[in-house]
């Protein structure tokens, strides 16, 4: 049951789409992640049928549907533009997939009804979509979809024209909507906090390959390779080149020595690891990894703290954000709401690499590190 | 009024005169006697009208009959030239053929207006005499349609292509078939590029004169235009009943200019249908 791609393959000049293959489950809400032209759209529009892929196949509930065309693969798509009908009513747009089918016309009325009903939107029934807000269009946009309880939803950016707030709150509702009809969803979008709060897995992509496909926690904890990790979370992903010395199991880079024999979490490679990286011979070029918040900031110096000047610092209300320079690093950090530094001031660091990340500097890959340069040595 | 104002007014006024001042002479003659229709100084309005001249032209002659000709011609030359036209610009505006083939065919078909028509006019009437169609208002829907198609494929590609592709692929996965899409959604889009060019298309059928010339002999298949024109005799020319004949070929065209004018405007600046 669900969704199938093996191997698909998208050929234009370049491979838009370069050997994809994702087993989405029946009931699963899927989140094709991606920056602009990762080919996460054109592979929502192959499952549609609206493009045909070059090669591989594409299953849904089981059949191969590569050869169907749209109107009989029973999906249903949200654009991000909406698409609605400029000629003909909010109700006539709801009704279109139900009156293409020659269902009954009372029939119709009541299904049209139930459904903007759900959507909360039955007193904008006979009104044109130019007379809509975006808000409300996305709403009609959607009951289009639900009306005929097709196998799958395919939605493709459709928050990205609403304004902040709006996002914020469709967010929610689409994720309750969906959790409460059960049907299968393949949702792109560009924005990775609306894949980490929708999803219940997440496929990662760039330059039409698949970098990772897992829970949005997972992605989070365990990236992959560098551009997964960069790209989630916001603000991003510290990022320091440099090298690994065994003997004295440290990290060094431009003027950093960080010792490594504390314990990192993500060399303990547990039984639910799935990408427990590789193994290397070598520790030259290697990239340290280091989300904002396992970075400590504070204006008093502490034991294991080392000196770092501040570059910026962006109040956000409920924490903030700091950038700083250590050494020749530019690194941001999160802070405590109150913390308050002037820049150019001296503030005390401390990197807790019980949470960090490493990665080949070249090719990106996660990296494990050998039990014998993370275990804390017994002195 | 500024003085920017009043010099626009001023030469509005000056230009609408100038273009309704010959219509006006048409209506007036053609209800004036034959004495006043020339009378130096010109009567503009201090006339007796009449309304022997109508009476002349439409019950005493044939006008009525090449009224109808004309109108049966051109009304059945725009539907068809409207229907395989549009169904033509559709393709061309939609589907990719391998190497620019569409691209090639939309030159092409153009390019069968960038010749003088006149050329066309013996081999057409050869084509039509073997057909053993000359002289039959069958002949000339045939040979309107024709000229009538590449302005057609032209106009309605530009409309077609300013419907977004969204649209169409949201009523495929709606379930429809392409040619339902085509009728429920697409058309009703372009509804004002259709008014526009048909109005267009009407326009250049009733007035065509020199196909109509060659092609019909008699009063079964005479249009207006050479109706009209015969009224130019070697015993005089008769200005009553010309211009009586003109006043009401304007008729059906005006009306049907208004009926359309709000989808005109619309098709006519190729604004955007935006829903």
């Amino acid at each position: 049951m669900g969704i199938l791609l093996q191997n698909i393959t998208k050929r234009y000049a370049v491979s838009v789409v370069d050997d994809l293959s994702l087993e989405i489950n029946d009931g699963e809400f899927v989140v094709l992640l991606g920056p602009s032209g990762c080919g996460k759209t054109t592979t929502l529009r192959m499952i549609a049928g609206l493009e045909q892929p070059s090669s591989g196949e594409i299953l849904i509930d089981g059949q191969r549907v590569n050869d169907l065309p749209p109107q009989k693969r029973d999906v249903a798509m949200v654009f991000q533009s909406y698409a609605l009908y400029p000629h003909m009513t909010v109700a006539e747009n709801i009704a279109y997939p139900l009156r293409v089918r020659k269902l009954a016309p009372t029939e119709i009325q009541t299904q049209v009804n139930q459904t903007a009903a759900m959507l909360e939107i039955e007193s904008l029934l006979s009104r044109r979509p130019r007379e809509l807000s975006g808000g409300e269009r996305q709403r009609v946009a959607l009951a289009r979809a639900i009306v005929r309880h097709p196998k799958a939803f395919l939605m493709d950016e459709p928050l990205s024209n609403l304004d902040a707030k709006l996002r914020l709150q469709m967010r929610g509702e689409l994720k309750r909507l969906q959790r409460q009809l059960g049907t299968t969803t393949v949702y792109v979008t560009h924005d990775q906090a609306e894949a980490m709060t929708l999803g219940h897995r997440v496929a990662v992509m760039n330059k039409g390959q698949l970098q990772q496909f897992a829970v949005p926690l997972e992605i989070y904890r365990r990236p992959a390779n560098r551009f997964v990790a960069e790209f989630v979370g916001s603000p991003s992903m510290n990022f320091i080149d440099g090298r690994i010395d065994p003997e004295m199991r440290c990290f060094t880079a431009d003027g950093l020595r960080l010792p490594l024999d504390i314990g990192t979490t993500q060399s303990g490679a547990s039984n639910a690891d799935q990408q427990p990286g590789r193994l290397r011979s070598s520790f030259e070029e290697i990239t340290l990894g280091l989300r904002p918040e396992n970075i400590e900031v504070s204006n008093a110096q502490q034991t294991g703290m080392i000196p770092g000047t501040v570059y910026v610092t962006e109040l956000m209300g409920s924490e903030t954000f700091v950038f700083l320079d250590l050494a020749s690093q530019r690194l941001i950090a999160r802070a405590a709401s109150d913390f308050r530094a002037e820049p150019g001031a001296t503030v005390w660091v401390r990197l807790d690499l019980r949470e960090s990340h490493f990665f080949d500097q070249v090719t990106g890959d996660r990296l494990s590190l050998p039990p014998s340069i993370t275990t804390p040595q017994p002195n | 009024m500024r003085p920017g104002g009043f010099a626009k007014y001023f030469i509005l006024t000056v230009a609408s005169l100038a273009a309704l001042a010959p219509v006006y002479w048409l209506i007036t003659i053609s209800f004036k006697h034959e004495v006043d229709q020339f009378a130096v100084p010109p009567k503009w309005f201090s006339f007796s009208p009449t309304l022997e001249h109508y009476a002349d032209a439409f019950l005493a002659r044939s006008f009525g009959q090449y009224l109808l000709n004309s109108l049966v011609v051109a009304v059945a030359s725009t539907i068809c030239a409207l229907i395989i036209g549009s169904l033509a610009a559709y393709s061309l505006a939609r589907f990719r053929l391998p190497r620019n083939l569409d691209r090639h065919l939309a030159l092409w078909i153009l390019s069968t207006r960038m010749f003088p028509a006149i050329v066309t006019a013996v081999p057409l009437f050869l084509i039509m005499r073997d057909l053993r169609l000359v002289n039959t208002r069958l002949s000339l829907v045939i040979v309107y349609t024709g000229f009538n198609l590449p302005f057609v494929v032209w106009m309605m590609r530009g409309f077609f292509a300013e419907v977004p592709r969204d649209l169409e692929e949201a009523a495929l996965v709606d379930g429809d078939s392409r040619m339902g899409a085509l009728r429920r959604v697409v058309l009703p889009l372009v509804a004002p590029g259709l008014a526009a060019t048909a109005v267009f298309c009407l326009i250049v059928s009733w007035n065509e004169f020199l196909f109509a010339l060659v092609l019909t002999q008699t009063d079964t298949a005479m249009t207006l235009p050479v109706g009209i024109a015969g009224r130019v005799t070697q015993y005089g020319i008769k200005w009553g009943a010309m211009s009586a004949a003109a006043v009401v070929a304007m008729i059906p065209i005006l009306a049907f200019a208004m009926a359309v004018q709000k989808y005109l405007v619309r098709g006519l600046s190729l604004g955007a249908v935006k829903g």
